[in-house]
């Protein structure tokens, strides 16, 4: 599916008529963009040996790389446009976090490319973008609207009426992302639920959850490892920094993504160990269930501990015009080095304002980029070594500023830096990749969902979840950012707490692990600061949203979208909560201001006074915490219902037969011509395998008291050796099955019904049993019973021979039943007549099922006696006008409408549906289920087609055959009661328009005396 | 729905094994109005704090039997014959 040349015919047309304009020659220096060593960190070394599309563009990949990663290499720099203003987006955290890298990956929409890795012949478009993403026409949006507030299709667009359906079309193009692929091309993919019962669930897969694999597996845990990318290790997979202290002596001195790989090293192939890689856990519920998603796949883990350990992601920083492509997250810039070797330019700007920062704008420097200045907002710069370094190596470092603007024409060209309030512009510096080191905001989304919302941590300076239910554990940087030794103590601690199942250890950080938080938003010049990049939300949309009265953080987003796109909060959280804190001012009538940075070394001139947010709390992460598809929610879960098939049923599969599905059951369809079957038993004799039917069995004192309190009918006068057919009624008098009961023995009846609500009647026996505190004898005998019908003129003739009972007329009539023996098999006989000839079902042990229809066939074959199949069966009933209760009935079917009749003036204290049954004949019936015949020659209408009198609908045909018998179309139809007397004529509206006429019968169109049943 | 539930046979099973069949009230005698009968059967109450339902292991063991749920406890399950101890 993935190999393509050149006359596929998936490609499309203008193939090879996009020239890529974002990449004109002069734009980008491609030399070199590839590394194969670096200074401090190891980088793959696999040669280019892939060839994928990007928007029919051939690009050459390496193994390693995700799609992300290849198309930057080549040069590409717009992935696609924005939701809204249609803004070009390019590649920012680089870790399959937010909506900027969505992409159409062989006709599957929306797919992260930052996540999936490159294969042979990938097809890659861009999205919501026309006519390419590098020159997108409704990018006008951007130009004309300077603002296009919450909810403007609505407000704008609703006068005149006429127009509204022509904006409506307009706006549905313009906003959305990928388009579902309706052409079908993935129809062959297939969605699955599969489950999982580890005694540990550890989401993430970085230093602390390593190290809590580690411990749960030393303390003989069996172990879950979920996470969400394609290798193991977070953030250290990919990180040059040094481990220094650490618990595990012989990770110290190592690069943490050396530590990282011993560690790796250590638990992989453990036999208490399973990892999932690519596997995003979306949501964490009750009693420790976690649902995950890999692919097609949707897991359901049920673990008696879950340790939370998502780690941190890269601070999102509100500035002027901060989606341009060229902006990115440092741990971005950090895995396109460190994970595929890529350059990620040629001149970066580094803004940051803790230390680790620098370590970034080194690691830049090792992969070829020049790194233009490091913009620290502390203006006191941190005295160590790497700080030094940077000096010596002419690097510009710029204390107590920050970036107040991206400066682009479609990609990043200079910044501008400035004091920390956005008052006053000091430079501009001109660049290619703006580096965002401002610190790290915990991954929250799992860990909210646990108890509650977010809430501010003044000391840490992060958002952090504090109360977890029982058996829930956090450990790592989702508790605030910390060294590898913190991390990886924390993991282990935690690793051993939930393998005891004792309380979580306390989390602990140095002043040294605190980051301080810069101010919500730079409050430079410029109109479009975007807080939710997914979503399209600027500062200025979520003023006036918060000016229409939405000024709570949870309303606000329920309004404006905002942490409602792709990234699902993960990225813009933080901002949102902190701004609508300060900008919202959270009814305190004091006015707010930005805690944190601003309080302590850089206080904003003309700010009031300051307040912190530790009232204030984040908006509550619903799930999924990750973007997922229908398809995955939707899959099937198969295995978890029982297939039943019947003792026959290798039998009937060597005869040929085909089966179809009723209920749990596999029933026999047909051994070739149901129309040739039908003419068999209307000739003299067949037999059918009825094992499906429900059976059931009830003695014991009050087995008339439960029938009697359960059925509308009365049964004290049934004989022994008789039996009786009744409907079944539910508490509200509707109809819900029927079944033939039978008195066995005295004291001793036997109820068998239909197959289909098997499983409903089951239940409803044990409630009945249940609720009345009968004493009674109750077995379900439906799957240890077989079961055979005999049916046909020559039936009597041909079973008489077998059986050790007198089956005459006289000892054996029409609606008899007993006990006898075949071949030596003790079997239960039952004359009945639903096929409209004269007809026995045969029931006995399951364990004698294939050797008594072998038994059957043999001693038939002189009487010519050959198997007929369910839809046989099917078409003889019809024919016979017999219906089938749920299918030939619909839901609010009162007994009556199936032509039986109950008793008013009931005396019994206990009937089920009682209060209802009377109410039903007093009010009349508003449809009926009758039976009717179509002229000879009438094509014959599909199940389910509507039926039509003078235009109007007035019912449906529940089914539909032609009787081979009869030479004409027959069928049950539910109809308005008006039509329903025999005589009344209706016509059926078949699928191509036609109308066909149909006559209503006053009963079975074959043999409506019954004269055959009882010969 | 997601949490795990005990059945007074099987013990702790997943929620998914068992079918949830409404509120459980004592039935109104046959010789009550139809209208109290109509309410018992089409109308159920939705409140806070205790209530007592009706589940069937539909996967498992198929008995009936009560359990008492609680928005802010953990649920409890025992069978119908245990109703009126404490």
């Amino acid at each position: 599916m993935n190999v393509r040349n050149d006359d596929s015919p998936h490609l499309p047309a203008r193939r090879g008529a996009v020239s890529g304009r974002g990449e004109r020659a002069g734009e980008l220096d491609l030399t070199g963009s590839r590394l194969t060593e670096h200074p401090s960190v190891q980088v793959p070394r696999d040669g280019l040996s892939v060839t994928l599309f990007w928007n029919g563009k051939p690009i050459v990949a390496r193994p390693s790389d995700t799609v992300a990663s290849a198309l930057y290499a080549a040069g590409v720099r717009i992935f696609s446009r924005s939701v809204k203003y249609h803004r070009p987006r390019g590649l920012f955290d680089n870790q399959g976090l937010g909506s900027e890298t969505l992409v159409t990956i062989d006709h599957e929409p929306n797919v992260r490319a930052d996540r999936r890795r490159v294969e042979e012949g990938m097809w890659i478009e861009a999205q919501n973008a026309w006519p390419s993403v590098d020159f997108d026409l409704m990018a006008v949006n951007d130009a004309l609207l300077p603002l296009l507030p919450n909810g403007f299709h609505y407000k704008m667009f609703h006068k005149p009426r006429w127009a509204r359906r022509f904006f409506d079309r307009l706006i549905r193009r313009a906003a959305g992302l990928g388009t579902i692929d309706t052409a079908g091309h993935r129809t062959e993919t297939r969605y699955e639920k599969r489950y999982r019962f580890p005694d540990i669930c550890i989401v993430g897969a970085g230093p602390a959850g390593l190290a809590a694999a580690r411990a749960a597996l030393a303390h003989n845990r069996r172990v879950l490892l979920i996470d969400d990318d394609l290798q193991l290790g977070g953030h250290c997979a990919y990180s040059p920094v040094i481990v220094n202290d650490c618990d595990d002596r012989d990770l110290c001195g190592l690069s943490e993504q050396m530590a990282a790989l011993r560690l790796i090293d250590s638990i992989l192939g453990h036999a208490n160990l399973e990892v999932l890689l690519q596997t995003t856990a979306v949501g964490l519920y009750e009693d420790n269930l976690v649902v995950a998603e890999r692919g097609t796949e949707l897991f359901k883990v049920r673990a008696d501990s879950v340790i939370v350990a998502t780690g941190a992601s890269d601070r999102h920083l509100v500035f002027a015009d901060n989606d341009r492509p060229g902006v990115m997250m440092a741990r971005g810039v950090e895995r396109l080095i460190g994970l595929h070797g890529v350059k990620p330019g040629r001149r970066a700007v580094v803004v940051t304002c803790h230390d680790r920062g620098y370590e970034t704008a080194q690691m830049l420097r090792g992969a070829g980029t020049r790194v233009a200045a490091v913009v620290d907002a502390r203006v006191k710069l941190p005295s160590i070594q790497i700080v030094s370094d940077l000096h010596n190596a002419r690097v510009p470092i710029y204390g107590g500023e920050t970036v107040h603007s991206a400066n682009a024409h479609r990609t990043l060209r200079s910044v501008t830096t400035g004091d920390l309030a956005g008052l006053q512009a000091n430079r501009t510096i001109s660049c290619d990749l703006l580096v965002l080191a401002v610190g790290f905001k915990p991954t929250l989304g799992l860990l909210s969902m646990a108890k509650g919302p977010p809430r501010w941590h003044d000391e840490r300076q992060i958002f952090t979840v504090d109360e977890l239910p029982r058996g829930v554990y956090a450990a790592g940087d989702v508790n605030g950012y910390g060294s590898f030794a913190r991390l990886y103590r924390e993991g282990w601690e935690v690793g051993i707490a939930a393998s005891r199942g004792q309380a979580s250890p306390v989390s602990v950080r140095e002043g040294s692990e605190m980051i301080m938080v810069l101010p919500a938003d730079i409050e430079s010049r410029g109109e479009k600061h975007f807080i939710c990049k997914c979503m399209d939300i600027t500062r200025a949309e979520a003023h006036r949203s918060i000016a229409e009265g939405f000024d709570q953080v949870e309303t606000l987003k329920r309004y404006s979208n905002m942490e409602m796109g792709p990234c699902r909060g993960k990225t813009c959280y933080e901002a949102v909560a902190r701004l609508a804190a300060r900008d919202t001012d959270q009814g305190t009538g004091r006015p707010a201001a930005e805690p944190g940075m601003s309080s302590a070394a850089h206080s904003s001139p003309g700010r009031p006074a300051d307040r912190t947010l530790a009232e204030v709390a984040a908006a509550l992460f619903q799930p999924p915490c990750a973007p997922i598809s229908l398809g995955v929610l939707a899959g099937r879960s198969r295995h978890l219902a029982p297939i039943r098939r019947t003792a026959m049923h290798d039998l009937h599969v060597q005869a040929g037969a085909t089966f179809f599905g009723m209920g749990e059951w596999q029933c026999p369809h047909s051994y070739g011509d149901p129309q040739k079957e039908v003419q068999m038993v209307r000739e003299g004799l067949a037999i059918i395998d009825v094992s499906t039917m429900g059976k059931w069995e009830i003695g014991g004192p009050d087995a008339l008291a439960l029938i009697e309190s359960a059925l509308p009918g009365r049964f004290g006068d049934l004989a022994v050796g008789v039996m009786r057919h009744s409907t079944i009624c539910g508490k509200d008098g509707r109809l819900c099955g029927d079944g033939m009961i039978s008195h066995l023995t005295a004291g001793r009846y036997y109820i068998s019904t239909t197959t289909g609500n098997h499983s409903a009647m089951d239940s409803l026996v044990e409630w009945w049993i249940t609720d009345r505190g009968l004493d009674v004898h109750y077995r379900n005998l439906s799957s240890v019973l077989a079961s055979v019908h005999v049916t046909g003129q020559r039936a009597l003739e041909f079973l008489q021979e077998l059986v050790d009972i007198d089956l005459s007329n006289q000892a054996f009539s029409h609606l008899s039943c007993g006990q006898a023996m075949i071949a030596n098999v003790p079997i239960r006989l039952f004359r009945t007549g639903f096929t409209g000839e004269l007809g026995y079902d045969i029931h006995f042990p399951a364990e004698y099922g294939e050797s008594l229809w072998h038994y059957f066939l043999e001693r038939g074959e002189p009487h010519d006696l050959k198997p007929f199949g369910m839809e046989a069966l099917r078409i003889l009933m019809l024919e016979k006008g017999h219906l089938i209760p749920g299918i030939d009935t619909d839901g609010p079917a009162a007994p009556c409408a199936a032509g039986v009749g109950f008793p008013v003036g009931d005396d019994r204290a206990h009937l089920v549906g009682k209060a209802f049954l009377g109410q039903f004949e007093a009010r009349g019936l508003d449809n009926n289920t009758v039976p009717y015949k179509l002229a000879p020659g009438a094509p014959i209408p599909p199940d389910g087609v509507v039926i039509l009198d003078s235009g109007a609908i007035v019912g449906r045909v529940t089914c539909s055959r032609m009787s081979p018998t009869l030479g004409h179309g027959i069928g049950l139809a539910r109809v308005a009661a008006r039509l329903s007397a025999p005589g009344c004529h209706f016509s059926i509206r078949l699928p191509d328009g036609r109308d066909v006429e149909a006559e209503v019968l006053a009963g079975a169109a074959y043999d409506p005396d019954g004269v055959r049943l009882r010969a | 729905m997601s949490f795990l539930l005990t059945c007074p046979n099987c013990g702790r099973r997943e929620v998914e094994e068992f079918s949830f069949r409404g509120q459980y009230r004592p039935r109104p005698a046959h010789v009550e109005s139809f209208e109290v009968r109509a309410n018992y059967v089409f109308f159920e109450t939705d409140h806070e704090g205790k209530r007592l339902e009706r589940w069937y292991h539909s996967s498992g063991c198929r008995r009936w039997f009560l359990v008492e749920r609680d928005n802010n406890a953990d649920p409890r399950s025992f069978w119908f014959s245990d109703l009126d101890r404490p």
